[in-house]
């Protein structure tokens, strides 16, 4: 997938070999070495995307210029259109696109502007198109949109809020999953309620206001804010809880866990079933949801590569898929967000 | 495409501008840097080491920038030597072309440059001015362009021969309030003279120059080099910019920058008319006499304002001809009051720039000033009251500074290495002016706003303001005031095929795209809400695509559509 919009066709090769008669051999080899620095950096880098499921960058491909006219439209729409229909064309700048700011930039979530501005230069020496060539345009327009937003501390929060304070990726699901927002910097642990114990005394909500809730629906207790107040508080109103039901849980863990302590739609037979559940053990439930979408993420994976079919094929299915998952996921939301969303103000993420 | 980049432009070509080879980012050659400024100018090139700044024949290393006209040849201030100051106002030689070039005849700037020994005619509606040089007793015209491009070219013959290599790659400073428009002249000039041309805003290559000498530094203390934030004031003959500067790690990050047609040019036509308070009907019809009395008093000028930098008070004492004599004493408090606007405007050039970067006079490292107006007193004394600090950074030279970080700039990006890591450098821009559309009546709606980071690429979403409107049209504005006509034209181009539909309906999508060598693209592209497509294929414009006389436009367009083919805002996207 080229991502380059200059339209004319550029020369893929270092510029050294459009003019043999260089007089100049030491920039010459220090033209090549700088290159290789470059392809070495590639490399560590996808290394690091592998680890987290997600391969393309727009600069892991080499095809400036060839692919460049036949993808050429698409990727007009793609930039006009934006993220709109992320969720349908799933190309590999998309993917980029969908790697959050903090993955990125190649720092924690939690980690300070010192940290950011460090790694914000430090991968523009490399990627930045003066250096790069014109292949750096892409990536560097992403860079400079992440620098922006965390340089400054309210965009940061919004955005953390937004995309849920960590973004923990499973499945199709980009965002939102998560139900509570961060107060302040990312910690390894947050907070849970397990709705299931929940008896809904109040006492947590009294002693931690800006960091526990009252689900009036579900007559049971939330986390709205981790951190919402002081560690005292929240500790107080930890030990408070008759049934101990409030615990600290892994910041990765928690988004599963909020997400199936949600009301889910029940698999239906028939006349029978359907309707809506909760699990009853939201820990075990949690561990069995996040080996399925690894499973499925496998599947997704190894799948297409087994299977021959031609790109309007594979197109064809990899729309149907998403659309089916988009409306189940959809049904679910709209539902979330229709009980919870005024009395409880929900960011309300957009999804369409 | 490779043989397309190789053509080698000798003489004017007039397509417009060098567009495609201009994106190639990675010259195969190292880039000389070449300063032209409105009264002096320099070329400087990476020698290996260090950057070097090249002489002429009379071991000067900065030149003064005029082409004099004589019978069919004309030669520049890099070959020339003058027999003395007074030929240059004879009317036979052309200079403050950079105040000239791409402006149109209702400018102020080009009024302003009307009282000049040349010839410098308006007509006020909007097209280039009339220039023309004396030649002769025969008014011979000529235009800026073609002047910088006759002096371009003696600078790389100069640098050619001492270098023995051909040079077809530069890096040429600009002033930071030119317009995109402006832009394209300056590099059709460069075309004429067979340069592969890479713009860079002046203040943004002295902070590159800046950035080395700092991690130079951090490398010599073994320290890692803490984040530095500099504010550049460069103010030369013609112009005034300003700039601040994020430094850290051999990165030059812009923060903001600021700039206005403001100079030593206005500072010595200030002084003049106080001086001689009816020199401007004396010289209305210029006769070859009053042009060489103009001249006389120029001189004395600017050497009395030279003066005025190391002393308080300075005697003029000038022979205007016909017997008239000109006596008089300027105080250094005089000069400063009679130019009292021109230092107000600097002033708030530094604060706005200052506002635009979020940063506090606390937070600033170091406070560079740079430009032949860098001596004057005045100036120094106004930044470093602005800034609460004691002293200026004192480690570069001021006339010096934006030719060497060019030279750096044109180093860098030609791909070169150096083993100690002087050019380890990185100069990331930002937009000096904001570029949008017209729309919401007649208001500028900036796309991508000033001050954005470049590489750029922003989007908003406008929609039609009548039942089943099929067409718009899209105006393209660069600048700063919220009146669209207030603001530099860079084109325009219709959309047409949007669906039917009510007004408010249909989504507009406008994105604009700046990669990394300045390069504007506009794409455009209309749907209703919720379609997977649009509805005709997207429209993608290089910017900008006016020409000559574009004054007009876009009331020439206004008049012809009215309301049309208007858009509003309908709503942020990203």
């Amino acid at each position: 997938m080229a991502i380059s919009i200059v339209p004319c066709v550029h020369n893929s090769m270092p510029p050294i070999a459009s003019s043999p008669s260089l007089p100049h051999p030491k920039g010459h080899s220090k033209h090549i070495l700088r290159r290789q620095r470059w392809t070495a950096i590639r490399c560590s880098t996808s290394e690091r995307a592998n680890e987290m499921n997600y391969y393309a960058m727009p600069l892991m491909t080499s095809t400036p210029s060839l692919a460049h006219h036949n993808d050429h439209n698409k990727y007009i729409s793609r930039i006009l259109v934006g993220r709109k229909q992320t969720a349908i064309r799933c190309s590999a700048g998309e993917r980029a696109n969908e790697m959050n700011y903090y993955e990125l930039l190649g720092v924690s979530a939690d980690s300070n502007a010192q940290e950011i501005k460090a790694a914000y230069r430090m991968l523009q020496k490399k990627f930045h198109p003066d250096i790069a060539g014109q292949e750096g345009h892409e990536y560097t327009l992403r860079l400079n949109e992440a620098y922006r937003v965390l340089m400054r501390e309210d965009r940061r929060k919004q955005y953390d809020t937004y995309s849920g304070g960590m973004r923990v990726r499973f499945g199709n699901f980009g965002t939102g999953l998560g139900y509570s927002s961060w107060n302040g910097p990312l910690r390894p642990q947050a907070l849970f309620v397990d709705g299931n114990a929940c008896i809904g005394c109040r006492e947590c909500v009294h002693n931690a206001s800006n960091t526990f809730t009252m689900d009036d629906t579900l007559g049971r207790a939330r986390v709205k804010v981790q951190y919402g107040d002081n560690d005292q508080k929240i500790q107080v109103s930890v030990e408070s809880c008759p049934v101990n039901c409030i615990y600290w849980v892994e910041k990765e863990e928690l988004e599963v866990l909020e997400y199936l302590m949600q009301p889910l739609p029940k698999k239906g037979y028939g006349v029978f079933g359907g309707g809506w559940e909760i699990p009853a053990n939201v820990f075990m439930a949690a561990k069995a949801f996040t080996k399925q979408l690894k499973r499925q993420e496998q599947d997704k994976k190894y799948g297409a590569e087994t299977v021959e079919e031609t790109p309007a094929q594979a197109e064809a299915r990899a729309n149907a898929t998403m659309k089916i998952q988009r409306e189940k996921f959809y049904g679910v939301w709209n539902w979330v967000k229709q009980v919870f969303s005024d009395r409880l103000g929900i960011p309300t993420t957009s999804f369409s | 495409m490779q043989i397309m980049a190789e053509p080698i432009y000798t003489v004017a070509s007039d397509s417009e501008t060098t567009g495609e080879d201009r994106t190639t980012s990675t010259f195969p050659e190292i880039a000389v840097g070449i300063d032209i400024g409105t009264s002096q100018c320099s070329i400087a090139v990476w020698n290996g080491s260090l950057v070097e700044l090249l002489k002429n024949t009379r071991d000067q290393k900065i030149m003064r920038s005029y082409v004099t006209f004589k019978d069919d040849t004309p030669s520049g201030g890099v070959s020339n030597e003058l027999s003395h100051e007074y030929d240059m106002l004879s009317g036979a030689a052309i200079f403050n072309m950079k105040r000239l070039i791409g402006r149109v005849d209702t400018d102020p700037v080009v009024h302003a440059c009307k009282s000049l020994p040349f010839l410098v005619q308006t007509l006020d509606i909007g097209v280039r001015p009339f220039v023309a040089a004396l030649v002769n007793n025969v008014w011979r015209s000529t235009t800026p362009e073609e002047v910088l491009a006759i002096f371009m070219v003696e600078l790389k013959m100069m640098a050619e021969y001492q270098l023995k290599r051909p040079i077809r790659n530069v890096v040429l400073t600009i002033p930071v309030s030119f317009s995109r428009f402006q832009l394209t002249r300056v590099e059709r000039a460069c075309a004429m003279a067979g340069f592969q041309v890479r713009l860079m805003p002046e203040p943004t290559a002295v902070a590159l120059l800046y950035a080395q000498q700092q991690q130079q530094a951090a490398h010599d203390s073994m320290g890692s080099g803490s984040e530095k934030i500099a504010l550049i004031f460069n103010m030369g003959a013609g112009y005034c910019d300003a700039a601040v500067s994020a430094i850290g790690g051999g990165v030059s990050q812009i923060r903001a920058l600021a700039g206005s047609p403001i100079g030593g040019e206005d500072l010595l036509q200030n002084t003049m008319k106080y001086l001689l308070p009816n020199s401007e009907s004396i010289f209305s019809h210029r006769g070859i006499d009053e042009i060489r009395r103009m001249g006389l008093l120029r001189v004395a000028t600017q050497d009395a304002i030279h003066k005025l930098s190391f002393q308080s008070s300075v005697e003029i004492n000038v022979s205007l001809g016909n017997g008239s004599k000109l006596c008089k004493v300027l105080s250094r408090e005089e000069f400063e009051m009679v130019n009292s606007k021109v230092f107000e405007k600097c002033e708030n050039l530094v604060k706005q720039c200052l506002h635009d970067a979020r940063v506090g006079i606390e937070d600033l490292s170091d406070v560079v000033v740079v430009g032949g107006c860098s001596y004057i007193p005045k100036i120094r004394k106004l930044l470093m009251e602005i800034s609460k600090k004691k002293a200026l950074y004192e480690g570069i030279d001021p006339l010096e500074a934006a030719v060497s970080g060019a030279a750096l700039e044109g180093a860098i990006a030609s791909g070169i290495g150096d083993p100690f890591g002087s050019l380890d450098l990185l100069s990331i821009q930002a937009t000096p002016l904001a570029i949008g559309i017209r729309a919401d009546g007649n208001s500028f709606i900036p796309i991508i706003p000033k001050n954005t980071t470049m590489p750029a690429r922003k989007e908003l979403v406008f929609t039609t303001v009548q039942d089943n409107q099929s067409e718009a049209l899209i105006v393209v504005y660069e600048g700063e005031e919220t009146r669209a006509e207030e603001n530099h034209l860079l084109g325009y181009f219709k959309i047409i095929g949007i669906p039917p539909a009510p007004k408010g309906v249909p989504e507009i999508t406008i994105c604009m795209d700046i990669d990394s060598s300045n390069m504007l693209r506009v794409l455009a592209g209309a749907a209703l809400p919720g379609a997977q497509h649009p509805a005709t294929p997207y429209m993608e414009v290089k910017m900008p695509t006016v020409d000559d006389g574009h004054g007009w436009c876009a009331e020439a367009l206004h008049g012809k559509y009215g309301a049309t083919m208007e858009l509003v805002t309908l709503r942020k996207k990203s």
